[in-house]
């Protein structure tokens, strides 16, 4: 049984997922071992921009060009900046056929894996894994299960997931490429919110539909909760491979931030410049041994 | 008479100011002491995850009981319920409750660590090792 760690990341002009890419997949070299390969699908262009880079960090690559329709995403930087970008994040659905490995586990390029919990997806006899419990680092979403609307259904995260070549799992990627295709309907028919094509909720759909679209549970992964630093946060010291200070925005008020440590501990940190700025020593700490 | 108490209360005011001063900045301490105690929480509850057979399992008082019970009945394998409500087959009771137990305790102890590191401290920068 191969295993392999899939990584996805394509350029905007806004921000290198390239360079981000490879600071997470040095953490998760560092963190587990019971993989086979580390792989990064990307495109063309993004790869010509950082190849000496992506050949260092990753033990294969995947080029995937498909087109990409416009995206337009809100990336914040605390609350000191706003900016619009394109967000290309129209590919994951794709991973089931463009993955080499009989079990894979697919983790964003802002997921910083910290702690070995996740090694224990491997020979699974779940299909497919994916959590809908997650922790606000700052405390501020007291709920921990989100739903794609008060009358719609749970949200399930994409940031990681695991699958296995199976009957489940093809189907399930099958329908989030329909989804996809046909998003203004799901969109409509799921009380959507937000402009934002997001795989967060074409896999809660597709997870919904192929369930036979009741309530259902979808076998989570050994983590208990996702633990997300949202994009009000800001990094303030990396020390280690397994160890991360953060500048968590207060509850109350988001502009003043409260310290906290994370050490041991998985942290998906989606202020990409705050990445941006700490590039260097991330990559550092991910570098192989 | 009437000003004597007036400055009386200005008076009692700036002590209230103070000591309201000295709450709220008590208050910011306990912001930071919870927050770190609720990421500390996270952590561990996130660790306390053991994966055999192809299940998961999360770690926990109960989970170690049932299994005592299990041994100490006798019983060398059996079928229990996962995380995901999911039946894994245990083949080797003794083993797996050895495995839980372990990692309960190292987990819950490195717990107890850090939160007396936490708790002894008023000053985030020594906690945090800034």
């Amino acid at each position: 049984m191969s295993r392999g760690i899939i990584i996805f990341a394509q350029n905007n002009e806004y921000i290198n997922y390239a360079e981000q890419a490879c600071a997470c997949a040095g953490y998760a070299r560092r963190n587990l071992s019971l993989f086979d390969e580390v792989c990064l699908i990307t495109n063309s262009e993004t790869l010509q921009s950082e190849e000496k880079l992506i050949n260092e960090y990753f033990d294969n690559v995947i080029v995937s060009d498909n087109f990409q329709p416009e995206n337009i995403r809100l990336f914040k930087d605390t609350t000191d900046k706003l900016d619009y970008a394109p967000f290309k994040n129209m590919s994951r659905s794709e991973v089931y056929k463009l993955s080499p490995y009989d079990e894979t586990l697919v983790i964003d390029s802002d997921y910083f894996i910290m702690n070995d919990i996740l090694d224990q997806v491997w020979n699974s006899d779940n299909d497919v894994m994916i959590n809908s419990k997650y922790r606000d680092i700052s405390g501020r979403h007291k709920e921990n299960i989100e739903y794609i609307d008060n009358f719609s259904i749970p949200m399930y995260w994409a940031t990681v997931f695991y699958f296995k070549k199976s009957d489940f799992a093809e189907n399930l990627f099958t329908l989030i490429s329909h989804i996809k295709h046909n998003y203004k309907y799901y969109y409509y028919l799921y009380n959507c919110s937000g402009n934002l094509y997001r795989n967060d909720f074409a896999f809660s759909m597709a997870l919904h539909i192929l369930n036979g679209s009741v309530a259902f549970d979808v076998p989570s992964l050994p983590i208990e909760y996702l633990n997300n630093s949202f994009d009000l946060d800001d990094i303030f010291r990396i020390n280690a491979y397994n160890d991360v200070i953060m500048y968590c925005a207060d509850a109350e008020q988001v502009s003043s931030h409260i310290l906290s440590r994370f050490k041991d501990m998985d942290v998906h940190i989606m202020n990409k410049k705050a990445i941006e700025r700490f590039i260097d020593d991330l990559l550092v700490n991910g570098e192989k041994a | 008479m009437a000003d004597t108490s007036k400055e009386t209360e200005i008076e009692a005011s700036k002590e209230d100011l103070q000591r309201l001063e000295k709450a709220l900045d008590f208050s910011n301490t306990m912001k930071t002491f919870n927050l770190n105690k609720n990421n500390l929480k996270v952590k561990t509850q996130n660790l306390l995850s053991h994966s055999t057979a192809g299940g998961s399992f999360t770690v926990d008082q109960s989970l170690i009981s049932f299994m005592n019970f299990v041994v100490s009945s006798g019983k060398t394998e059996i079928t229990l319920l996962d995380k995901n409500d999911i039946p894994v087959h245990i083949e080797d009771t003794e083993k797996f409750l050895d495995d839980v137990s372990s990692l309960y305790f190292e987990v819950v102890n490195d717990y107890y660590n850090e939160y007396q590191k936490l708790k002894s401290s008023r000053k985030i920068e020594k906690v945090l090792e800034i």
